[in-house]
């Protein structure tokens, strides 16, 4: 079974709910997480500000990290960092994850994270 | 005796800042010592003078309160809480993760909601721990958990999903994650705070119609979390019959009605009154009148002590005029008059040919009701809190809700209720119409606060550094931080009141506002009894008592620094209002003036 492991920055909630705006990508990619889940992968995240030892257990996630905060998000499978700094659509993450898209499940492609700042502290 | 019956162990007291809890707290527990028990005394509001108002210093365990046997008190800064927090997580990590990591980590633990959660969590150890106060036979806490931080509490959804396992959101609670063993403690504190047996909450308010109303809306929300033994103490009621003196008349008049147009179920609550104490409420012998106003001496003397006033408003709105257009915020803690003061300025403004934007969020808007359309130049502009937050909260929802099971939409929804959230949405509202100082006046009388500027300042920056790009910030918030900071555009008027709390409440805002940047261009000091005109020998006692507030503000707060004298006609519709900028301090008429 495979494992996808998401390095989130230090959010204060993954809902985007205190930005300016409302960020649709986090709530989005959330639902994408769940998606990738129903199909059999085993999906863990982790959030700097509260799972700070994730990353320190992971050497390549902190060696990315050295290049700045700017390289999370990290994803990673099975252990194998597969993409920096950007939350991948649902599309993205099934080629990673050799997920076969039904006709019904149109990609979502969209750039960018979220409002709900890193780091912010606003709630 | 006048203070509030105590039959209950815990005891929380709540209410606006300077409606009198701190002395309230102390007065009663210094009663409940006298007669024998044995009482700590707990503050946990970032604001308090509790050590003042004993005369004792105090720290985070209980101390002896000296010339009152039994009493003790303890005090809690839940900033350093915050604090604590903070480097109980990322200390760890120091020199493992790179340093920007540890700094990211870190800024995740300087919001309202840390605050507050760490406050709660203080209370917890205390209330939810029977070992804890054993030996008191009264606990007294001179603030109260808010609603929000009680439902989040509640939400089991709150520990069961959102805390052990981050996949789905993180929330306020976030800065509790390595706390979920204080379930138990937390559960057994919301329990106390229900029982009727064990705490009693008394709701304070000052006999006017914006402190009964906040305090209705407590009532309200704490009754809907099965917090029903409550009661209603009205501090600070004046009362004259026969003086004929115009201010102490108006004064009483004006408390009379707000208490006759009392909400009906606050009104159906017990009650207690305590009456006008000028002379404040510091030291052990001021609690004791404070319990028995009967043996107060009456004051005599028809005199105000001398000292050299700040000047009226109409000089600072000569100099802002001067500038042609640009924004001015007044800001400030409700009930000092915000809304007061920038309808003043705005009609003033407009007086003088300007084409000026007044916004508020007053609720009532009455001020503004009065003014509007009464002045060629001027429109009158609201921004609905209520309407905002309902606006933005339906927004999300239908973003974000469809991906949620029913736990987590609860989730979601309790997010939205945090006070974080009421700012963004107004916050919102309020880059829309500083935007339009551009051509001409906005006077505003809302404002964020440091905290929401720093963090839109932080969202900009990760933009900028992240995206490479400018995203999708709106033009008007992009715009809006360098403006909020060039006081060539923006104007920022602290306003505030000569009594000990609203003054300790706007050097903080202050402080706040200097973090993001910002540097107030002159505070008002409002409804200053001393520069009133009145004789009344209460109110006379009551002047000398705003005189070290006043130096405060004037001499070492401020750099520029206007004073409003009460008024015995309320400050509404054009005349009233430009009565209040015209109006210069009274005693400056007969007495010495500088500047």
């Amino acid at each position: 079974m495979k494992k996808l492991e998401v390095f989130d920055p230090a959010m204060c909630c993954s809902t985007g709910v205190c930005g300016v705006d409302v960020d649709p990508i986090l709530a989005q990619f959330a639902a994408d997480l769940k998606w990738v889940a129903g199909h059999g992968v085993t999906v863990t995240r982790y959030n700097l500000g509260q799972e700070p030892q994730a990353f320190v257990a992971n050497p390549a996630v902190v060696k990315e990290m050295e290049g700045g905060m700017g390289r999370l998000p990290i994803i990673a499978i099975d252990g194998h960092i597969v993409s920096t700094g950007m939350y991948p659509s649902r599309h993205q993450l099934a080629q990673k994850l050799n997920i076969a898209l039904t006709a019904a499940e149109k990609p979502h492609i969209r750039v960018g994270v979220g409002d709900c700042t890193p780091g912010s502290g606003c709630c | 005796m006048s203070l509030p019956r105590t039959s209950t162990r815990f005891l929380f007291f709540t209410g606006k800042g300077g409606v009198g809890k701190t002395s309230l707290s102390c007065a009663t527990g210094l009663a409940l010592a006298e007669s024998g028990r044995a009482v700590l005394i707990v503050s946990t509001d970032p604001a308090s003078n509790l050590d003042e108002v004993l005369g004792v210093g105090l720290s985070q365990v209980p101390t002896a309160v000296p010339g009152a046997s039994g009493l003790f008190a303890l005090n809690i800064d839940p900033e350093a809480a915050a604090h604590g927090y903070r480097e109980r997580m990322v200390a760890p990590y120091r020199g493992i993760l790179p340093a920007a990591a540890i700094q990211s980590m870190e800024e995740q633990f300087s919001g309202a909601c840390t605050v507050e959660i760490a406050a709660f969590d203080e209370f917890s150890k205390l209330l939810g721990d029977p070992s804890a106060t054993a030996e008191f036979d009264h606990v007294i806490f001179d603030t109260a958990p808010t609603g929000h931080t009680l439902r989040l509490l509640t939400l089991p959804s709150a520990w069961d999903e959102f805390i052990s396992s981050s996949t789905s959101g993180a929330s306020c609670l976030g800065p509790l994650a390595g706390l979920e063993k204080q379930k138990a403690l937390y559960a057994a504190t919301v329990e106390r705070l229900s029982s009727a047996d064990e705490t009693t909450v008394i709701l304070v308010a000052r006999a006017d119609t914006a402190s009964l109303r906040e305090a209705n809306r407590t009532r309200a929300e704490l009754a809907d979390l099965g917090i029903r033994n409550q009661t209603l103490v009205i501090n600070g009621m004046f009362s004259d019959a026969t003086s004929g003196d115009p201010i102490a008349t108006a004064m009483a008049q004006r408390a009379t009605e707000a208490l006759t147009d009392m909400p009906a179920k606050l009104a159906g609550m017990p009650q207690t009154r305590i009456p006008f104490l000028p002379r404040g409420t510091v030291g052990l012998d001021a609690l004791r009148e404070m319990a028995h106003p009967e043996t107060v001496a009456s004051p005599t003397s028809h005199e105000m002590p001398e000292t050299s006033l700040p000047p009226g408003l109409n000089g600072l709105v000569e100099k802002m005029a001067s500038a042609g257009h640009g924004v001015i915020m007044t800001m400030g803690k409700g009930g000092v008059g915000k809304t007061t003061v920038a309808a003043a300025i705005a009609v003033a403004l407009a007086g003088k040919g300007h084409p000026v934007v007044l916004s508020t969020t007053d609720p009532a808007a009455h001020i503004a009701t009065t003014i509007d359309g009464a002045i060629p130049g001027l429109t009158v502009s609201r921004i609905d809190p209520a309407q905002e937050v309902r606006q933005y909260t339906e927004e999300v929802l239908a973003k974000a809700s469809q991906q949620l099971d029913a736990a987590g939409r609860a989730m979601l929804e309790e997010d939205l209720r945090s006070p974080c959230t009421e700012e963004i949405a107004v916050f919102r509202a309020f880059a829309r119409t500083v935007d339009e100082g551009k051509n001409g006046f906005v006077v505003l009388d809302t404002a964020p606060t440091g905290h929401t500027i720093l963090l839109l300042d932080a969202a900009e920056a990760y933009h900028r550094e992240v995206m490479r790009t400018q995203g999708d910030m709106p033009e008007a918030v992009r715009q809006l931080l360098p403006r909020l900071r060039d006081p060539s555009y923006t104007r920022v008027l602290i306003v505030t009141l000569p009594e000990a709390t609203p003054v300790h409440e706007a050097e903080r805002l202050s402080k706040d506002l200097a973090r993001a940047g910002i540097e107030p261009y002159a505070w008002v000091i409002n409804q200053s009894l001393l520069a009133s005109g009145t004789t009344h020998p209460v109110l006379c006692q009551r002047g000398a008592y705003e005189v070290p507030f006043i130096r405060r503000v004037a001499d070492q707060l401020s750099r520029e620094c206007a004073l409003i004298p009460w008024l015995a006609e309320a400050p509404v519709g054009r005349a009233g209002l430009e009565h209040l900028v015209a109006r210069q301090p009274y005693v400056e008429a007969h007495l010495s003036a500088v500047r």
